[in-house]
């Protein structure tokens, strides 16, 4: 489930964008990072410290979309995936400065103690990650199928040009979606930062996840990219369990590179065809 | 010390001008660069106590046989397929190096190699003995006509294909051709370290190589080389900063992509002399194939039906204009001849060959050239046409040249196409200019959803009933 806060907060950037923000799994480390560093500070619980970070990383998301996506709107695709890339860079450097190299841990959400529910015990952590991001994709999904708002971005997701044709103001909607990504990198890595710890090179790891999960699923599909991570999710765990996580990734590469081959777009097919 | 930086420069330097290939050439996003350089490293320090210094000659054979290997499944993919199914490969060969420990050595990887190997100023001189003539030959060959077609390639696929460039052939030689240069870059670092690790192929190396790509110059030949300078010489610089001098590093990055974009090496490169426009000179007959017949073409998107039973037959020295509304048929009919969409039904020929199973740089390559509606970034549709006829093509495919064009504009376009028939040449051309069209074609062709309603003298189409209803929007 933590897979698929990651990957929608990345498919929105990609929508909004229309180029890769290759920086998107270092925010997630740094909304892990930040929680470290408010909860030092702040002795708040788990809850209240959630939406602090969201809070923190949309502001962030701004900053990105201002500093390396913005600028480059009107350069090929691939200049903004460098520049994001220098920025995934700073933001690991930076947090190699100032936290140090070894792993943090995040406080937990509510406690890190098990219920037992029908006799099975059941980590209230891995629970909290299950429902925090179930309110949150079911929160996304309202927000863009019912709301005015939610419809401008999926209008300037799908054509940017017809979208500023009938006055919808794009420029402004790019860092709104950067927010909302940011806030969903944040909200992910507070999460996964208890149990996974927060280390400063995990941004790529987290990256590539996503990546594989929004390509899988048909790019620029939020929908696809929800299935993608939640498959990619399974997949890991069932495998894992039967060779160890090395060869499971090792797996989960072949199974990539085997499905991109039989299928060049994706699983289920790209949402926007391609223009001539 | 300067002797290890120098051959460290031309170790990177080397890896760079390879990445230049795919990345700055043919604008893929190729992720496995660093990989492949990985694979050389381990090639060589795998072979060389059995080889010697000929372990180097290994290193770009197997990374070139392993780009070859996995090259045309994943060279097929679009922009961020390719760099995902790149990075899957690299991060394949990743975990074999740290995994497989019978066979690399595992995380520790290999030591005590290097005895066979050059080293000291004999290795200096082998790798800048490589590497000077490899930056002069791509100076060379790109300043040409190849490096006009990579330009073609990178921005106008489409049009590439329609002038006869194979562009699936190209990715692959490029693609194998860079991984042979960062395969001997790899046997060349393992003869410098005495030490391969799973780290020579993890992403970091792949990081270095392409920001020392952006920041030097992706396409500038003396791009990789000043790129690999700075990414060797800074941290020296910057030595006392630690980890600051990678902050630095990538802050210096984020900079040249936004104010610099082509790279340090842009600043060397001259401005671009302002090209002349298109002339068309002298047309002189062409040799080839006398006659293009469509016969009985359909072509279904989903549920719309684009084509239907469409046939007809062009000659030299004729010029056949096709018209109808917008959505009638007109360019998928262009695009269907031309191979760049595939007839469900139906055949077409040039004299005896059948083109409609032949991509579109064969039927280029046969004697059909093409122009679009939109032109090229910078160019005019003065610059299209030119190109389509130094193909050499007999019959032409005009979509809309006229679109756009003042009143002179259009005079002067119509005197060039007769110029064309009187030279022997076929032209198919669609316009809604139907004045334009009346004045110089021999026939007209009517589409209507898809069929052919009317074909025949410019005059009589005007005329018929049909036509007049469903294209010139006066009731019948």
């Amino acid at each position: 489930m933590a897979y698929a806060l990651i990957a929608l907060g990345f498919v929105l950037a990609l929508n909004a964008a229309g180029a890769v923000n290759f920086a998107h799994g270092d925010l997630v480390v740094l909304g892990g990072a930040v929680a470290v560093l408010l909860a030092a500070w702040l002795d708040l619980p788990g809850v209240l410290l959630l939406p602090l970070v969201a809070l923190a990383l949309a502001f962030a998301g701004v900053l990105a979309a201002h500093v390396a996506i913005l600028p480059l709107a009107r350069r090929p695709p691939e200049q903004t995936f460098v520049a994001t890339l220098a920025l995934a860079a700073m933001i690991e450097q930076t947090l190699t400065l100032t936290l140090g190299a070894a792993p943090r841990t995040t406080p937990p959400f509510v406690g890190s103690g098990a219920v037992m529910v029908g006799g099975i015990p059941l980590g209230l952590q891995p629970l909290s990650i299950v429902i925090v991001g179930g309110v949150l994709v079911a929160a996304l999904w309202f927000l863009l199928e019912r709301t005015q708002v939610g419809r401008r971005m999926r209008a300037v997701a799908s054509d940017r040009q017809m979208a500023r044709a009938v006055g919808i103001p794009v420029g402004r909607y790019v860092p709104l979606s950067l927010a909302l990504s940011g806030a969903l990198a944040g909200v992910a890595g507070f999460l996964l930062g208890h149990q996974f710890l927060v280390t400063p090179t995990q941004g790529a790891g987290h990256m590539l996840k996503a990546y594989i999960a929004v390509a899988l699923g048909g790019w620029g599909s939020v929908p696809g990219a929800l299935v993608g991570a939640l498959a990619i999710g399974a997949f890991e765990t069932l495998v894992s369990a039967q060779v160890g996580d090395a060869w499971a990734s090792a797996a989960l590469y072949a199974a990539v590179l085997l499905v991109l081959t039989l299928r060049p777009r994706g699983l289920f097919g790209e949402p926007v065809g391609q223009r001539a | 010390m300067a002797e290890r930086l120098a051959t460290l420069i031309g170790i990177y330097g080397l890896l760079g001008l390879g990445y230049q290939l795919v990345f700055g050439q043919l604008r893929g996003l190729n992720l496995a660069q660093g990989a492949l350089f990985g694979v050389g490293a381990y090639a060589t320090a795998l072979t060389a106590p059995h080889l010697g210094p000929f372990a180097l000659l290994v290193a770009p054979l197997a990374a070139a046989a392993l780009a070859a290997l996995a090259g045309p499944p994943i060279l097929r993919l679009q922009s961020h397929y390719f760099a995902l199914a790149t990075l899957a490969l690299a991060s394949l060969v990743n975990l074999v190096a740290l995994h497989a420990e019978g066979f690399t050595g595992g995380a520790n990887g290999l030591v005590g190699f290097g005895f066979g190997l050059p080293r000291g100023p004999g290795l200096l001189l082998a790798v800048w003995a490589v590497l000077v003539p490899s930056v002069l030959a791509y100076a060379v060959v790109f300043r040409g006509p190849t490096g006009e077609k990579a330009r073609l390639l990178r921005e106008a696929p489409l049009v590439a294909a329609t002038l006869g460039i194979d562009g699936a052939l190209w990715r692959l030689r490029a693609f194998v051709v860079g991984a042979a240069c960062a395969g001997l870059a790899g046997g060349f670092s393992a003869a410098l370290t005495g030490v391969v690790s799973p780290e020579a192929t993890g992403f970091p190396v792949m990081l270095l190589c392409l920001t020392a790509v952006v920041v030097g110059g992706a396409r500038h030949p003396l791009g990789a080389v000043l790129g690999a300078a700075l990414a060797v010489l800074l941290p020296e610089i910057f030595r006392g900063l630690q980890a600051g001098w990678l902050l630095a590093y990538a802050a210096a990055t984020l900079a040249v992509v936004l104010w610099l974009p082509d790279g340090l090496a842009g600043l060397l490169a001259r401005r671009r002399e302002v090209p002349a426009p298109a002339v068309l000179p002298h047309v002189p007959p062409a040799p080839g194939p006398r006659r293009l017949a469509v016969d009985g073409v359909g072509k279904r998107f989903g549920g719309l039906e684009a084509l239907n039973d469409v046939s007809f037959a062009i000659g030299r020295g004729e010029i056949v204009g096709l018209i109808g509304a917008n959505g009638s048929g007109k360019t998928t009919l262009l695009n269907t001849i031309g191979g760049l969409e595939r007839a469900d039904a139906g055949t077409i020929a040039l004299d005896t060959t059948r083109l409609d199973r032949l991509p579109p740089h064969a039927i280029a390559r046969l004697g059909i050239g093409r122009t679009f509606q939109t032109p090229i970034e910078g160019e005019t549709r003065a610059d299209g046409l030119a190109r389509a006829l130094a193909t050499g093509a007999v019959f032409l495919l005009l979509d809309e040249p006229a679109a756009g064009m003042t009143d002179r504009e259009r005079a002067a376009l119509a005197q060039q196409l007769v110029r064309l028939r009187a030279a022997g040449r076929g032209l198919i051309l669609v316009d809604h200019d139907i004045d334009l069209l009346t004045g110089v074609c021999d026939r007209l062709v009517c589409l209507d959803g898809g069929r052919v309603i009317a074909a025949g003298a410019p005059a009589e189409v005007r005329a018929d009933a049909r036509v007049r209803a469903s294209f010139l929007g006066v009731p019948a």
